[in-house]
């Protein structure tokens, strides 16, 4: 019985250590403490041990989970990256490193030049992003963030205006959609980094860049549907409350971001051939 | 006790721990204990939800961390102890006043307690 407690004891220890760390050094000692008290409590009654457990945990669990959430959306790190134009700039650069290493290790079996306006058009909409948000994380330091009702903040964040919202998804899936734009306007040095041979004028303006405007625009729908069906969430969350307030937003909210993550790992998984130099894939 | 018409509303939570701490000083499993009293055991907090709302209380002045003792009523483990603060006694007044308000209203408009009547 007291293996198991010990057992219990430094699993929930280590579940603490997930905790933002400002936040576990304030509060993780009398959590620790709190689990202890508990424990000792149930262990006494005798009876539904691993339930209150198994409750204890999640609930925890869930705890952390609100509480980066919470990091993330009062924008602390956002603040702190996006301080500076120079850190931005970096910032971009550094999200984009990782594709250009890819590009490199793909382009060794080849003879071809360094596709290096397809990066710096990649760093620009980046950059553009990150422009479009600054002033929106300076306007967040105006708010309120008292645990009470958070409503006067609301003017105030991204996360709670809708037109915001919708303007900012609508940005971030078009920024990347340019290049391919610009492809199939027949930009010469994307053309024939992308698609090898020029193709007809015609096929370019009246199929390829209205279906591309139209596919972009649909994407950008359940990404500002994401963004507008979080703000309740979010609103909720920062006033200390649960996150199962609203079950139809976290619905949502979980669908379209486990859409967009499983659609991320099926590309993920599909060029990985590729970036390990399988030879002739595609 | 003055009380402030600005302040705004309270989530249940922090509620429920301003009110186990209005008769003293507790640690955390106090709370929890009180929290299940006051409510008739019909609210149960976790640790999580607890220290999250203990969490912004501190960092709103709510609440503050008073020294580290043993509780004689438990083992001789040395606990950090809360207590309300006087920005805390404010804001549970102004929702307690809240509270009567709407209470107030219902009985007005023969909502409460006729309401339960209505139930049979």
């Amino acid at each position: 019985m007291l293996y198991e407690q010990d057992a219990v004891r430094t699993l929930y220890k280590k579940l603490l250590s997930f905790y933002p760390r400002s936040f576990q050094e304030q509060l993780g000692e009398s959590m620790e403490q709190t689990f202890q008290d508990l424990w000792n409590e149930k262990r006494q009654t005798k009876k539904g041990l691993f339930g209150f457990v198994l409750w204890t945990f999640i609930e925890t669990a869930m705890g952390i989970f609100r509480e980066h959430l919470l990091l993330i959306s009062l924008g602390d790190i956002m603040q702190a990256t996006l301080k500076t134009l120079g850190s931005s700039a970096l910032i971009n650069f550094l999200l984009i490193l990782p594709f250009m290493m890819m590009e490199v290790v793909n382009r060794r079996n080849f003879n071809e030049d360094f596709p290096i306006l397809l990066f710096f058009g990649m760093w620009i909409n980046l950059f553009a992003i990150s422009l479009i948000l600054l002033p929106i994380v300076r306007g967040r330091r105006t708010g309120n963030h008292d645990m009470a009702n958070p409503v006067p903040a609301q003017e105030n964040t991204l996360l709670t205006n809708p037109k915001s919202a919708a303007m900012i998804s609508v940005v971030l899936i078009l920024a990347p959609g340019i290049l391919p734009l610009l492809d199939s306007l027949g930009w010469e040095p994307l053309e024939r980094l992308l698609n090898g041979p020029n193709p007809e004028q015609l096929y370019v303006f009246g199929v390829r860049v209205p279906s591309q405007f139209i596919a972009l625009l649909l994407i950008s729908l359940p990404v500002a549907a994401g963004i507008i069906a979080g703000r309740p969430i979010v609103s909720t969350l920062r006033a200390g409350g649960s996150l199962f307030v609203h079950p139809i937003n976290l619905i949502i909210v979980v669908f379209i971001l486990s859409t967009f993550a499983i659609g991320l790992a099926n590309l993920i998984i599909d060029q990985w051939p590729c970036f390990i130099g399988v030879p002739n894939c595609d | 006790m003055t009380t402030t018409n600005s302040t705004p509303p309270l989530t249940p939570a922090v509620l429920h721990i301003l009110l186990a701490l209005s008769s003293g000083e507790r640690h955390g499993y106090g709370i929890m204990k009180q929290v299940e009293t006051d409510s008739q055991g019909k609210v149960a907090m976790g640790p999580g939800t607890l220290y999250g709302s203990l969490k912004r209380m501190l960092d709103a002045g709510l609440v503050k961390e008073s020294d580290k003792r043993v509780d004689p009523e438990m083992d001789d483990e040395r606990r950090i102890y809360y207590q309300i603060t006087g920005v805390g006694a404010q804001a549970l007044a102004a929702e307690l006043e809240r509270y009567q308000r709407i209470v107030t209203i219902a009985q007005q408009r023969k909502l409460y307690p006729k309401t339960f009547a209505y139930v049979v």
